[in-house]
């Protein structure tokens, strides 16, 4: 079937066999690596991508389906040559250990901060649930949000003791 | 994915119904696909032809009327979590719609996808049945109404046959305003299936308790009275239901909590 | 290598840090292997078995074979390579005999990954199911069917391991210190308890992942997601009979391993695909049920202890005897016996100690090596046993943890001696349990319990550990300066994620007296590039890596000073640097750039001197020794790092529900070189010790077919799953020979998370609890005294309600 799609601003019309997720579309169709599978399963958020407006799991969404969509994906997300404020946030704050499931993350937050620009700690939490990290321990990613958002918590530092 | 398969989608109800008439059981209907969508991968099923629901006209509508909320096939979780009438009239249906899957899951999982999936740990189904929910089930020949309290038949199985679909799922005005409260036993604070599920609803002195993953079948109890004690109403609930022990729990711990929830429950929800 | 120089007086060690790898990362550029497409390249699927341990009767894959796009199929029966890390008893796909569910038994590499599935799914396989043996204790009952009948034949390293064949013991690990009959004799009190826990995944977001290209005369190229990238290459041309210079390895980003990604995996058999199909590269990626049952997990543990006390409470002797399930394949799991027999006692002082560790093959996916390397899994044994011991004796539990625990002067079990600077176990534990109020709750605590009525209680539970690795490990550093006078710093030790290189190119820095911008450490390490490194295990990168930083930065600048003293006509002695430039230091205005000599000096007459500048630092670990293999006396340890958590848990009583409201953590680092990237790997260490404390672990059925290998019931924890407040620390006793005193903590955070949690669930109900994790239901079971429940090899007939395992095990 052929598709029509909008991806980080950019207008793609392609041939798309009908059973192919979106996922592997972006990633193999369009070369857009960054979205990662980390279940193929609706678990775990590695696949995660905003699409017309909302975080969803691509893994579970068939390109097909998204004719017509506009997609965001984290090739989308730094503003030029320098990171957005997602990014800087989650540089600042050690958010990322292996990477695997950053670009999903910051999807994430990304359809958050769109809805909500002020959320507290249990927000963020909620928001990032669908989004497993198994390197991180997850705190320095809601820290690096409440910073960014101007609500930072916490210590946030190693003591000396 | 590595099973093949053509893609559908509908622009009418009429045309849908007509294409489902076409391909029976070659075919799958699609809706959020959070349960399809992995149960292909696995190799669980292997249709032909998938048929989206979710593209027709109208597929998307939520409307709140005389004849209460009316929901169509497209309606996702999150569409019910982001109606402000929603979760004024019917906050039971959003506390069990918070507790489904992840933020993400929730943005794509429709209500008919979960209640058509009928999983013994469906969250949604409490809700619909203790707020007395009807579904409209359509097909190339008619339509006709089940109420939810009749739309399970079994693990993973509904009253639908091949070539009808979920249209509209409906729930009445009269239920509008019913307190209520969902416990979901999980074994961590993130996102998964419930070990046991018990939603309480009261309206006007009436209590109905929905139950997931205590039966083959999501579970309506309506037998308890405003004035039973706790213990009378833990052993009434329990009476409907039948846990097993599985991966995630025992029959008698799954026993156990369904009796500290009702408990819980009566006590906490006015 | 430790310098006495204080943090304050230094410009990148100990302090803020970015990390190199961010922006990639951040902004979907890194590359991880499962990213990579070559031309050609050939995908590729497998068949497993449904059943524990059956005969493979037939095999045909002759319509496979015939069917469109297919490349290469390939079946167990044709290929005769044996793998293995220290025992080599793995076959790359089964043949004659399945040793576990979900183990290949045959592969095809296609065009496309549909055609590999459909290919895979007309190979028809006959097995003979035989009876599998599951449980590690059934395995020692003499009448056990034999997993490996032929163990006796197997080659493996023999100065360190014991295989009993005729047995299904792969290893016996054997430790005598003083003589226990005298002390359980002097002993007033004897406790004698039993501890378990099941095997877990370790759940790298990037599942294994590897491409194979074995191109015309036996040159095979590797890109795969693996953690040690020598290692891969030398285990690959043992298998393969091949010389090192065919085979080159390339790890680029890494999607995370735990230990998981440690040895060698899935490379040979995408390796005997590509060569079949005449050279195309063949790419497999393990989806997350592959990642749960045909790759390796940590092995389950049953621990029983018995321990002497004297009437004051000091340990008189205590006698040790663990029994590692080994799975169907040796693996790192005869290596985990080894290192956890000689740590056997947790961070104590045990004057006469009697260990045995023995490591059973089962029929179940292997175990293998994962964050802690047996230490998570025997210190839960070990601290709870310390609570049960306490509780015994009537004394308070963080009292006679420290009446016991290791000081300077104590004997390890090995023998060695305890020093000031080995580091301070004493410390982590007092803080920790200041950290948490121990002893105590305060007036909000009290309020807390009476407004929810669930129970608040704090416990908390040491630890320790040494880097398990060969008494030689050895690794080298390259720095080479660009034509710009910045540095490339090359080195196989790689960074999947636990951020060494960050504290690499901050040490390469701080040495040089370069700014931090000038220092680029590479990522994507490659054999053909990179100085060798042995692996990226056991919490020793830093440490040797360091060391090597160091020594190869010493060597760059002594380089450039000979260079420099060439042009500037003046004594090595007498000259200084800066970022920039070497100068003579008597007369700064005589200099010479680093850039100008970067590739060699040209003289203002055109004659050139030098040549391209490079550093090179060799390190290798000093002073170990093979262990005694009857006494186990010996050197293992190049340095132990000690620790502890503090946690406050509030419970249910009625229910086993509980949360926990704080998590405390201590390690005696040495020297944190960059804070944040120890407090990264202190909490995300924890949270992972808390998912297997809490829910984590692989359930069987009666068949031995694995009912939970998604995350549909294999959960981890999420963002809502941290602990209300999380606190670290460091104590920084610096270790002698590490770099800037450094000692590693990689590992360390996962380790007695659970025996903590454990010990406050304890402390708040007396739920008394011997096995982890320690789901709702098990502190329910406790606390009504119930029976345990019968899972892990359950004999409830039915798993996930979502998807049956008969379905998920097609092909
Ligand atoms: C990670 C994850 C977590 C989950 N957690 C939960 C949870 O906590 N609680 C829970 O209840 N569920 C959970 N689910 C299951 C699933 O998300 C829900 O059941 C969801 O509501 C299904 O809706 P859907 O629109 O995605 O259905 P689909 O997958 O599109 O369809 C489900 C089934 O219903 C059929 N169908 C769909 N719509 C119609 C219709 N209108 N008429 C006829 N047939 C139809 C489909 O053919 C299919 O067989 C989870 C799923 C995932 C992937
Ligand atoms: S890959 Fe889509 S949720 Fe895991
Ligand atoms: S950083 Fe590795 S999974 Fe999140």
């Amino acid at each position: 079937m052929r598709i029509k799609l909008t991806v980080n601003g950019l207008a793609y019309e392609r041939e798309c066999a009908e059973h192919v997720t979106l996922l592997r579309f972006l990633r193999e169709g369009l070369g857009l690596t960054g979205t990662k599978e980390g279940c193929g399963m609706g678990e775990c958020g590695a696949c995660t991508v905003i699409l017309n407006g909302r975080a969803v799991n691509s893994c579970m969404v068939l390109a097909v389906e998204a004719d017509g969509a506009v997609i965001s994906t984290i090739e989308g997300e730094a503003q030029g040559p320098s990171l957005s404020d997602i990014q800087k946030a989650f540089e600042k704050h050690h958010a990322v250990q292996c990477g695997f499931c950053t670009p999903g993350m910051v999807m994430s937050v990304k359809e958050l901060l769109a809805d909500n620009g002020k959320p507290g700690v249990d927000e963020v939490k909620e928001a990032i649930e669908g989004n497993f990290c198994r390197c991180t321990g997850y705190v320095q990613i809601v820290e690096a949000v409440m910073d960014l958002t101007g609500r930072p918590g916490g210590k946030g530092e190693l003591e000396h003791v | 994915m590595v099973y093949e398969f053509r893609y559908l989608a509908p622009r009418t109800a009429t045309e849908l119904a007509t294409v489902l008439d076409d391909i029976k059981a070659d075919g799958r209907i699609l809706a959020g696909g959070t349960d399809l969508i992995p149960n292909i991968r696995n190799g669980v099923f292997k249709p032909r032809i998938v048929v989206d629901v979710k593209k027709f006209q109208g597929a998307d509508r939520m409307a709140f009327g005389s004849e209460g909320l009316s929901m169509g096939p497209a309606v996702t979780i999150n569409d019910v979590l982001r109606s402000k009438d929603a979760r004024e009239r019917y906050p039971s249906l959003c506390a069990c719609a918070h507790e489904l899957a992840s933020h993400q899951v929730r943005n794509r999982a429709t209500v008919a996808g979960n209640v058509v999936n009928a999983s013994p740990c469906s969250d949604m189904a409490p809700a619909l049945l203790c707020l007395g929910a009807r579904a409209v089930i359509r097909s190339a020949t008619g339509e006709r109404v089940v109420p939810f309290a009749n739309f399970f038949a079994g693990v993973k199985k509904t009253v639908l046959v091949p070539g009808e679909f979920l249209a509209t799922i409906i729930i009445p005005a009269e239920s509008a305003g019913a307190a209520g409260r969902y416990l979901k036993l999980k074994r961590i604070a993130g996102h998964d299936l419930g070990i046991v599920g018990v939603l309480m609803t009261r309206k006007d002195g009436e209590l109905r308790f929905g139950v997931s993953s205590a039966a083959p079948t999501p579970v309506l109890v309506d037998t308890v009275g405003a004035k039973d004690d706790p213990d009378e109403a833990a052993r009434k609930v329990l009476a409907s239901v039948s846990p097993i022990s599985d991966v995630r729990g025992t029959k008698e711990y799954r026993e156990h909590m369904i009796g500290v929830y009702v408990r819980r429950l009566l006590s906490e929800v006015e | 290598m430790f310098d006495d120089i204080k943090t304050a007086d230094m410009t990148y060690v100990g302090k803020k840090a970015g990390r190199p790898d961010m922006v990639e990362k951040l902004t979907g550029e890194a590359v991880f292997v499962s990213d990579m497409e070559l031309p050609g390249m050939l995908h590729a699927q497998l068949k497993k078995s449904p059943h524990a341990r059956a005969r493979i009767k037939r095999i045909d894959a002759s319509k496979a074979a015939a069917m469109p796009g297919v490349r290469a199929v390939v079946t167990g029966e044709e290929l005769d390579y044996h793998i293995g890390l220290y025992i080599v008893d793995k076959f790359i796909l089964a043949k004659g005999e399945v040793r576990h569910y979900g183990e290949a038994v045959a592969a095809v590499a296609a065009e496309t990954l549909e055609q590999a599935r459909a290919a895979v799914e007309a190979i028809e396989v006959e097995y003979e199911p035989l009876p599998p043996v599951l449980h590690h204790m059934d395995a020692l009952k003499p009448d056990a069917p034999l997993v490996h009948p032929e163990l006796g034949t197997y080659s493996y390293i023999e100065a360190v391991f014991t295989p009993k064949p005729g047995t299904n013991i792969a290893n016996h690990t054997k430790l005598r210190k003083g003589d226990v009959d005298k002390g359980f004799e002097a002993s007033e009190y004897i406790v004698e308890r039993e501890y378990s826990c099941p095997s877990v995944q370790h759940v790298p977001m990037e599942t294994h992942v590897a491409i194979v290209q074995w191109a015309r005369g036996d040159r095979v190229s590797i890109w795969t997601s693996a953690q040690s990238p020598f290692t891969v290459r030398n285990l690959f041309c043992h298998a393969f009979g091949l010389p090192h210079i065919n085979v080159r390895v390339q790890i680029p980003y890494v999607g995370g391993g735990f230990g998981g990604k440690a040895g060698i995996g899935i490379e040979p058999l995408c390796a005997v695909l590509s060569r079949k199909a005449g050279g195309k590269p063949v790419k497999f990626q393990a989806s997350r049920e592959e990642e749960f049952s045909l790759l390796p997990c940590r092995s389950a543990l049953t621990y029983r202890i018995k321990t002497g006390v004297s009437a004051d409470g000091r340990i008189q002797a205590q006698h040790m005897t663990m029994y590692w399930d080994s799975g169907a394949y040796a693996d790192y799991a005869v290596n985990v016996t080894r290192a956890s027999g000689f740590s056997a006692s947790g961070p104590y002082e045990i004057p006469n100690a009697w260990v045995d560790a023995y490591t059973i093959y089962t029929n179940k996916p292997y175990g293998t090596a994962y964050r802690g390397f047996g230490h998570v899994e025997f210190h839960w044994a070990v601290e709870r046993h310390m609570e049960l011991i306490a509780q015994a004796i009537g004394m308070d539990p963080l009292e006679f943890r420290l009446r016991n625990a290791l000081r300077p002067g104590s004997k390890t079990m090995t023998g060695e001696t305890i020093l000031p600077s080995t580091g301070n176990v004493v410390k982590c534990i007092e803080e920790a349990a200041r950290m948490i109020g121990y002893g105590s709750l305060s007036a909000d605590e009290l309020r807390r319990q009476e407004k929810t009525g669930w129970k608040i209680g704090k416990g908390v539970a040491a630890l320790q550990k040494a880097p398990a690795m060969p008494s030689f490990t050895a690794t080298a550093v390259v720095l080479k300066m660009n034509e710009d006078g910045s540095v490339l710093v090359n080195l196989a030790l790689t960074d999947y994620g636990q951020g060494t290189y960050a504290s690499i190119r901050q040490i390469v820095a701080e040495r040089l007296g370069f700014p931090i911008e000038k220092v680029k450490v590479a990522f994507e390490n490659d054999t053909d590039r990179d100085p060798y490194d042995w692996q990226t295990v056991a919490s020793k990168g830093l440490l040797l890596s360091g060391n090597a930083a160091i020594l190869a930065a010493e060597d760059m600048l002594r380089n450039a000073y000979a260079v420099a003293a060439e042009a500037l006509r003046a004594n090595p002695r007498d000259l200084g640097h800066d970022g920039d430039r070497v100068f003579v230091k008597h007369h700064p205005a005589s200099s010479v750039a680093f850039s100008a000599m970067a590739v060699g000096l040209a003289m203002p007459n055109g004659n050139g001197i030098g040549g391209p500048i490079i550093g090179v630092g060799r390190y290798i670990a000093q002073g170990l020794s093979n262990l005694d293999k009857n006494t186990g006396e010996g050197s293992p340890a190049i340095d132990w790092t000690y620790g502890a958590h503090g946690m406050i848990v509030e419970v249910n009583e009625a229910t086993g529900e509980y949360r926990v409201l704080k998590v405390a953590s201590v390690y005696d680092v040495g020297r944190a070189i960059n804070p944040d990237i120890v407090r990264g790997q202190a909490i995300g260490g924890m949270i992972q010790g808390l998912g297997t404390a809490v829910c984590e672990g692989y359930i069987y059925d009666q068949q031995g077919r694995l009912l939970n290998p998604s995350f549909t019931d294999n959960k981890i924890p999420t963002a809502k799953d941290l602990p209300m407040e999380i606190e670290c620390a460091v104590v920084e006793t610096p270790q002698i020979d590490g770099p800037y005193g450094a000692r590693g903590v990689g590992e360390h955070s996962m380790i007695s998370v659970a025996p903590a949690l454990g010990n406050a669930i304890q402390k708040a109900t007396g739920a008394e609890i011997m096995h982890m994790p320690m789901r709702f239901e098990d502190v329910w079971r406790a606390l009504t005294k119930k029976e345990p429940i019968d899972n892990w090899i359950t004999k409830s007939p039915i798993g996930s309600c979502r998807s049956a395992p008969e379905a998920r095990n097609r092909g």
